[in-house]
């Protein structure tokens, strides 16, 4: 088993195409259809990986979130058929590891749902470096190389792309990175954010167009592959 | 007439009492100055009435004193010069006290006639700051207005987004509300004129009883006055009550106009909720298709190439369905006149996060770009303008020849930045150089036909422009956006 993944749906075509797709891919998978059996669902049966629909009936996604966030471990991967990027922003904000956007093909969900369970796995690094892909960033030094090149960033670069880096792989909003890197009086303005990784991008030779380290989300943030 | 005429029997009367005193009182004595008594009279004549019976007073005080105390008694004839300048000083002195008691007290009745004014003026002002609904006000200000000495009528009519609406006064015909609209719209009064703070009429013939038309700020006020009836302080009074109109016409004005954006923005959420549920209803069937067709495509799920192929093709389907869906549906939100997340952006950013969404459709095929490191930032949104990228790239995409080129280029003036899209595919017919744009109008059979309409909706709901060329190398689409208001400083 790679996996216990709980379904928050309340289709239930949806409910029995995820519980078919992702025992293909060896998953555990159990799926209720609102929000109130996902709480109880999840302290009993205790998930790695919740997808969580926004548009549940009576107690709503966000809620369910809200709910879910202090007594789960489980990485929370909301799934919403709203093209509206305030929803993935709010749900980021709230404490989901990722979103899709629905529809999705099961290789796509598969994907995601390995890459929030590998860096779960991860996270107890504690080391004093980080890694991801060629780029590694030496937090004692604060010293950073590109495909073993050394890289020169201001204070302000290193602790935009330290922060993504502590959490690659994951979309980090805007607020988020205005909030850790400037403090809170800079929230809002999100040029800040666009300006710096511009930055950070022509020092690390990454093209926004094929990128190899940031990721824009658009509407989002940004997502440091990991 | 005999109201005016009261002052001047009173003149006379008080001299003869007066005289008859002075005459008691020199029986028994011999005081000299007596003709002073005769000054009491004028100074009280004039504080009283004014100028006109202080003369009248003295000038019969001065009558009856020559004939009755001025030797020879029973003549007007005078004896000798000093009766003669005691008769003239007596007149002197009454003519000029009379004349500092009248202006004395014009002076002061004006005063008073003034703080009357104020007083009314306060009054009806807090009444009608006080009363919530701004017509009552209006009303009570119109009241007030006919009790002015010659107005007979005062009707006041509110401009409502074009249309002329009365709002007190009574009634006003459809002939004088097209007159109130004209003088409005023109912002010319008719008849009459603000000047030194009163309101002056301006008639051709001083018998004309056609109304009055003042334009104010969010309305006109319609008056009828009588020019002949009219007095000084009242016409300013009138001023005053036009000004406090105009004050309270344009505080109902801001009012309708709060009351109408929370109605737009009521309907705004209405047809924000109503997308939402739409989008939701679509595209959740969507969903479990694709969810279902292609779980059954992985190796576990034991099909035949064959029956995985199908399946392939049905998401393919389902996936044409839902961009299809997701176009009709942001379309109508363009057409909702949904707001606009506006931000400054890098265009170079915005390009490549498209290119980067679209490496699945371009399948390894290069772009070039031709746009400067420093251009100045848009202010976008960021999602609706890579939805304009994505679309006019898409389409270079397809019409470009297999080995052909796809260029995105963009430059700045000091107001906006334009943008271009060119391939190297066959030109766009002529005639269809406009029409691509229109909506469900497609070069392709399976195209929606909605991708380069909203492209162009987004770019005009940004103020901007676009345009389909024939350039010697191939099609060019060419697009405007604004340039971010505060340019970036570092």
């Amino acid at each position: 088993m790679s996996g216990r993944v709980l379904v928050v749906d309340d289709e239930v075509e949806m409910q029995r195409a995820l519980r078919t797709g992702l025992r293909y891919h060896d998953f555990e998978v159990r799926a209720v259809g609102t929000g109130e059996e996902a709480v109880r669902e999840s302290a009993a049966w205790r998930p790695d990986v919740i997808l969580l629909d926004l548009g549940l009936p009576g107690m709503d996604g966000f809620a369910t979130l809200r709910a879910l966030r202090p007594a789960t471990r489980a990485a929370v991967i909301v799934v919403s058929v709203m093209p509206g990027e305030k929803d993935k922003v709010r749900a980021l904000d709230a404490g989901a590891d990722d979103y899709v956007v629905k529809p999705f093909g099961t290789d796509e969900l598969v994907a995601r749902i390995r890459a929030v369970l590998r860096r779960q796995a991860d996270l107890p690094a504690g080391e004093p470096v980080i890694r991801a892909g060629d780029l590694e960033i030496d937090l004692a030094r604060r010293s950073v190389t590109a495909g073993g090149r050394s890289v020169k960033l201001t204070p302000t670069e290193y602790e935009l792309l330290r922060y993504l880096a502590l959490h690659a792989g994951k979309p980090v909003t805007h607020t988020t990175l205005l909030r850790q890197v400037w403090g809170e009086y800079a929230v809002g303005d999100k040029y800040n954010t666009r300006y710096v990784v511009a930055q950070i991008r022509k020092k690390l030779g990454d093209d926004p167009a094929n990128p190899r380290y940031i990721v824009n989300e658009p509407g989002v943030g940004y997502r440091l592959q990991a | 007439m005999l109201r005016r005429a009261a002052p001047y029997a009173v003149a006379i009367a008080g001299a003869v009492v007066v005289t008859i005193a002075i005459g008691l009182v020199s029986i028994r004595f011999q005081v000299p100055g007596l003709s002073a008594f005769y000054l009491l009279l004028v100074l009280w004549l004039g504080a009283t009435w004014g100028r006109g019976p202080a003369v009248a007073g003295s000038i019969a005080a001065f009558l009856l004193y020559d004939y009755y105390f001025v030797p020879p008694v029973g003549t007007f004839a005078v004896r000798g010069p000093s009766e003669l300048l005691e008769l003239v000083v007596l007149l002197a002195v009454a003519l000029v006290t009379g004349q500092l008691a009248g202006s004395l007290r014009r002076t002061q009745s004006a005063a008073e006639a003034l703080a009357a004014d104020e007083r009314a003026m306060y009054e009806l002002a807090t009444a009608a700051l006080r009363s919530p609904e701004v017509s009552v006000a209006l009303g009570l200000l119109s009241e007030r207005a006919v009790r002015l000495e010659g107005v007979t009528r005062f009707a006041l009519v509110a401009m409502d987004f074009g249309s002329a609406v009365p709002l007190a006064g009574g009634e006003v015909t459809a002939d004088e509300l097209r007159q109130a609209t004209w003088s409005y719209e023109n912002k010319r009064p008719i008849g009459v004129a603000l000047s030194d703070g009163a309101v002056r009429l301006m008639r051709t013939s001083p018998e004309s009883k056609e109304p009055a038309y003042m334009p104010l700020a969010s309305g006109v006020a319609v008056m009828t006055i009588d020019p002949v009836g009219s007095d000084p302080g009242d016409l300013r009074m009138l001023a005053a009550l036009v000004g406090l109109a105009d004050l309270l016409l344009d505080r109902r004005r801001a009012v309708l106009e709060a009351e109408r954006a929370r109605g737009f923005e009521a309907s705004d959420r209405l047809k924000a909720a109503i997308l939402s549920s739409l989008s939701h209803e679509l595209k959740s069937p969507i969903a479990s298709l694709r969810a279902g067709l292609t779980a059954l495509m992985a190796p576990q799920a034991g099909l035949e190439p064959e029956q995985r192929e199908l399946l392939g093709d049905l998401d393919g389907q389902a996936s044409r369905l839902d961009r299809l869906v997701g176009d009709m549906l942001a379309l109508s939100r363009l057409e909702a006149g949904m707001e606009l997340d506006r931000e400054p952006h890098r265009f170079a950013d915005l390009v490549g996060t498209a290119l980067h969404q679209l490496r699945p459709v371009l399948k390894g095929r290069e772009v070039t770009l031709e746009i400067a490191d420093d251009l100045p930032p848009v202010e976008v949104d960021e999602l609706q303008v890579g939805r304009v990228l994505t679309n006019l790239i898409e389409n270079a995409n397809e019409w470009a020849p297999a080995d052909g080129r796809i260029t995105v280029g963009a430059s700045t003036n000091e107001e906006r930045l334009t943008a271009w899209v060119e391939n190297d595919g066959p030109a766009i017919a002529p005639t269809d150089l406009d029409r691509v744009f229109e909506t469900f109008w497609s070069r392709r059979a399976r195209g929606s036909g909605l991708g380069l309409a909203i492209t162009k909706r987004v770019v005009e709901a940004h103020g901007g422009t676009i345009r389909a060329e024939n350039r010697r190398r191939g099609p060019r689409f060419t697009f405007t956006l604004p340039l971010a208001r505060i340019a970036a400083t570092r």
